[in-house]
């Protein structure tokens, strides 16, 4: 069948920032972080029922470092696997078990601190990457291999991963791998971008409590199958730069043709590389106007 | 007025030739050959009943010698002949003959000119579709006339084919021309030589002495037929050379072909890389190549096979010295002094002088084998380098620079110890994930019309609207586009000519919009499709109306 020339990779990158989620649970009770692991089983559970070739990846990222919850190192192959009572296919209840030993062992290990508490996506987007990276030269010739991103983003932006960020953007498109965004909280202009520019699906979820049914419905469909279905439509991106003084953006600006600074407003000296520009002479406006008359 | 042949431009005034006595469809009368076109009238008749210009006539024909009739046909491209018989008794052959070839310089000239431009039109027509399309949509359906059409698009090719007509390339000789000749056998005992203008060409630019001896007897001693003739019996252009005395007009020929060849043979190859004289048959040993000649030009040892072989040899090497002086002469004429390729022209041994180049040629052949321009070192040009002074701004991406939400460290500190407690009990509970209302509440929101799938509404048009609906669409705004860019171009109206043009085309543009626009919207509309597709079209339309209107407003006010 053709199913077995494909393998299908899916990795879960889940923000476990856990202030937010701490907040969160202040916040809403019925939504919390048990919650949200329990949807992903869910999507992860389907996903690997889906086809008997299709790999699975969960990584979480906890401030600036990321984690992979599964495949876990933990587990070791002919370790004794505890059967489960509900008679569920192994794989999945193997998966779950560990999936949850993990998290848990994460949080215990977690410490207190001040600072450095963005959670930086970039940085498990890219072990994604090179897990699938992984996985792909361990593929069989001739064997197709889809891969694509899921990112679960909780806590905001942090403006320190940008330019990581993009580089990790452009890797992913150059490899045809798709990233997806589904959004808890605030918005996220660079995972917009992301989603636009590899293809994926960016979704900003209107109810938490309905996490596992967007789940399923909307981002466990792959790339193929979800050119056959109606799914929300994609976003209108903001691709305005940012201007260089103020971080404002702006549609029209000044850039210095020197070091391809963009300025908000006009200035003799570029700031960044130190060009001095001339003034636009204001006489040379004037004659123009002249000569626009006499041709009419 | 072209086509009324009575209404003489004072260019066609320009008579060429009369001749008297010329019957056509058994009328007397007299044929007169203008400038641009040849015309008939009756014998005592002011008019011509008969007129065609050169660029209408495809060919002519004669009827053969001999016949009691002598007569000329003029066939036109559109198919129709006319037939001149000239009756004038004692000089008709002259007659026909002499407006045989003042027709043969002339129809060349005109015959190129109407070809060029169909042909040009046609292969405009077969690369671009588009404009085929447009074509069909504009001219075939009668909105606007052919030359409308044409009268920009070709304006703009016509340039270019001037442009190119002044570089225009020689055409080269082949070097088989006089072989291309191939008589035939006449049936009795004779031989039939067909010679070609350009095989005459060829022969002149290769051989200038035959073009002088040319020019010397022809028309004075004798006709282009008795040269030809003479020519092709002579032994000059035969095989074996040997000279038959001196009442062959090519013996001259022969010795001067034979100057030039030595002349040839001293001024030696001028490439300084080549070495001729070592080429040379050589044996390795008995039984491998010929054996050893003594090379000594002693022509008393040569056999008389081996002088007969060496004349031939000599003659092939001449001839093609020749031909390819005759290409190189004309690059001469037109480039500039300074071409290293004239080395070669001193080949021929009648060409000019040009052997400006003797000692630098070899040091710039042997630089030019040695030195690849590329590979040089950089000429050593200054650079700044970039000096960024405050490079972490690249960094940063369009998030702006606000802070984030403050949270205290007191708020760090229950946050975390509340998800540390939470996960120290943690364990899947899969089959209570998310409660029936909330699962349906999600379905509604991603189905058609909920609240996350609004912004698919717009994508849909192109998927509503059928593919042959579109193309058509595409057509007419392609169509119309065409129109109204004739239509706008006109303004501001300065000259009589322009005016006429905008009202012509404003009556262009209501003719497409009845012809074509209307039945395409009831066509839509038949279809049920609500989608106003032909907004924006009617909406050009009109503010080209619109100015019309202004336009003819305030002509009416000026001329009151």
């Amino acid at each position: 069948m053709f199913a077995d020339d494909e393998i299908n990779i899916l990795v879960i990158v889940l923000d476990v920032n856990p202030i937010w989620w701490g907040q969160q649970a202040q916040r809403e009770p019925q939504f919390t972080l048990s919650t949200c692991l329990d949807s992903l089983m869910v999507l992860a559970n389907a996903h690997l029922v889906m086809s008997r070739t299709n790999k699975l990846a969960v990584i979480a990222n906890l401030y600036q470092k990321s984690h992979f919850l599964y495949p876990s190192k933990q587990w070791k192959s002919g370790d004794e696997i505890s059967t489960s009572s509900d008679g569920k296919y192994e794989l999945l209840s193997v998966t779950n078990d560990l999936f949850a030993e993990e998290i848990r062992n994460l949080m215990d290990r977690t410490e207190v601190s001040g600072s450095h508490t963005d959670s930086l996506l970039a940085v498990s987007i890219a072990k994604a990457l090179c897990c699938i990276l992984n996985l792909w030269f361990m593929q069989i010739a001739g064997q197709d291999v889809k891969s694509r991103i899921l990112v679960i983003k909780a806590a905001e932006d942090s403006t320190l991963q940008y330019m990581n960020f993009m580089n990790v953007i452009f890797a992913a498109q150059k490899k045809n791998i798709l990233i997806d965004a589904c959004v808890l909280d605030a918005d996220s202009g660079l995972l917009q971008q992301a989603c636009d520019i590899t293809g994926g699906l960016y979704l900003k979820i209107p109810q938490k409590i309905a996490l596992a049914q967007y789940l399923l419905w909307v981002f466990l469909p792959d790339a193929e199958q979800r050119s056959q279905l109606l799914l929300p439509p994609p976003v209108h991106v903001d691709y305005r730069a940012a201007c260089f003084c103020h971080r404002n953006l702006i549609e029209i600006g000044y850039v210095c043709s020197v070091c391809l600074s963009i300025f908000c407003n006009f200035s003799p000296i570029c700031t960044t590389c130190e060009t001095a520009f001339k003034m636009p002479l204001p006489q040379m406006a004037k004659t123009k106007k002249k000569k626009v008359k006499t041709a009419n | 007025s072209e086509s009324d042949p009575n209404l003489i431009s004072s260019e066609s005034y320009l008579v060429l030739l009369v001749v008297k006595r010329v019957r056509q469809r058994k009328q007397d009368g007299t044929l007169y050959l203008m400038a641009e076109r040849i015309a008939w009238g009756p014998e005592g008749k002011d008019r011509f009943t008969v007129s065609h210009l050169y660029a209408d006539i495809r060919c002519q024909k004669i009827s053969p010698d001999g016949k009691a009739k002598i007569q000329l046909q003029l066939v036109l491209h559109t198919g129709e002949s006319t037939t001149f018989h000239f009756a004038n008794e004692s000089t008709a052959l002259k007659d026909r003959d002499a407006t045989k070839e003042l027709l043969q310089q002339l129809l060349p000239k005109f015959k190129k000119k109407a070809n060029k431009e169909l042909e040009e039109k046609n292969r405009m027509l077969q690369e671009d579709p588009v404009l085929f399309q447009l074509y069909k949509d504009l001219v075939v359906s009668q909105v606007i006339s052919a030359e409308e059409f044409w009268a920009n698009r070709l304006s703009l090719s016509s340039v270019e084919h001037s442009i190119s007509n002044n570089n225009k390339q020689e055409v080269g000789i082949s070097a088989a021309f006089l072989a291309d000749i191939r008589p035939q056998t006449d049936g009795c005992n004779g031989l039939r030589y067909n010679l070609t203008t350009d095989i005459i060409e060829s022969i002149f630019r290769t051989y200038p002495t035959v073009k002088q001896k040319y020019s010397e007897n022809v028309p004075h001693n004798m006709t282009e037929k008795e040269f030809w003739t003479r020519f092709f019996q002579s032994h000059y252009f035969h095989r074996d050379r040997i000279s038959t005395g001196l009442q062959d007009i090519f013996s001259e020929c022969a010795k001067q072909d034979e100057k030039g060849l030595k002349s040839m043979v001293t001024q030696g190859v001028k490439n300084p890389m080549v070495d001729l004289l070592s080429l040379e048959d050589k044996t390795l040993d008995e039984g491998y190549g010929t054996a050893t000649v003594p090379t000594t030009s002693n022509s008393s040892n040569k056999s008389l096979r081996e002088n007969s072989n060496s004349a031939i040899i000599k003659r092939f090497n001449h001839h093609s010295a020749m031909v390819l002086a005759a290409g190189l002469l004309c690059v001469i004429f037109r480039d500039a002094p300074s071409d290293q390729a004239s080395e070669t022209s001193s080949t021929d041994g009648n060409s000019r002088d040009s052997d400006f180049f003797q000692p630098p040629l070899k040091k710039v052949k042997l630089q030019e084998a040695i030195e690849y321009d590329d590979l040089q070192g950089d000429s050593g040009r200054k650079t700044i380098s970039l000096n960024l002074k405050k490079s972490d701004r690249y960094s940063h991406g369009p998030t702006p620079l606000q802070s984030q939400h403050y949270t205290t460290s007191q708020d760090i500190i229950t946050s975390i110890s509340i998800i540390q407690h939470e996960m120290r009990s943690y364990k899947p509970r899969l089959t209570q994930v998310m409660s029936s209302s909330a699962a349906s509440s999600a379905i509604i929101a991603l189905s058609p019309g909920g609240v996350l799938m609004q912004g698919g509404a717009q994508q849909t048009i192109n998927q509503l609207v059928p593919t042959d609906v579109q193309s058509e669409l595409k057509h007419l705004y392609m169509a119309a586009g065409e129109l109204l860019r004739h239509f706008w171009s006109c303004f501001p109206v300065s000259t009589p000519f322009l005016e006429e043009k905008v009202v012509k085309m404003k009556s262009n543009l209501e003719k497409f919009q009845v012809t074509k626009l209307r039945p395409f919207q009831e066509k839509i509309q038949r279809q049920y499709l609500s989608t106003n597709l032909t907004g924006h079209l009617e909406e050009m339309l009109q503010a080209a109306y619109n100015k019309f209107q202004a336009w003819q407003t305030r002509r009416m006010m000026r001329k009151t």
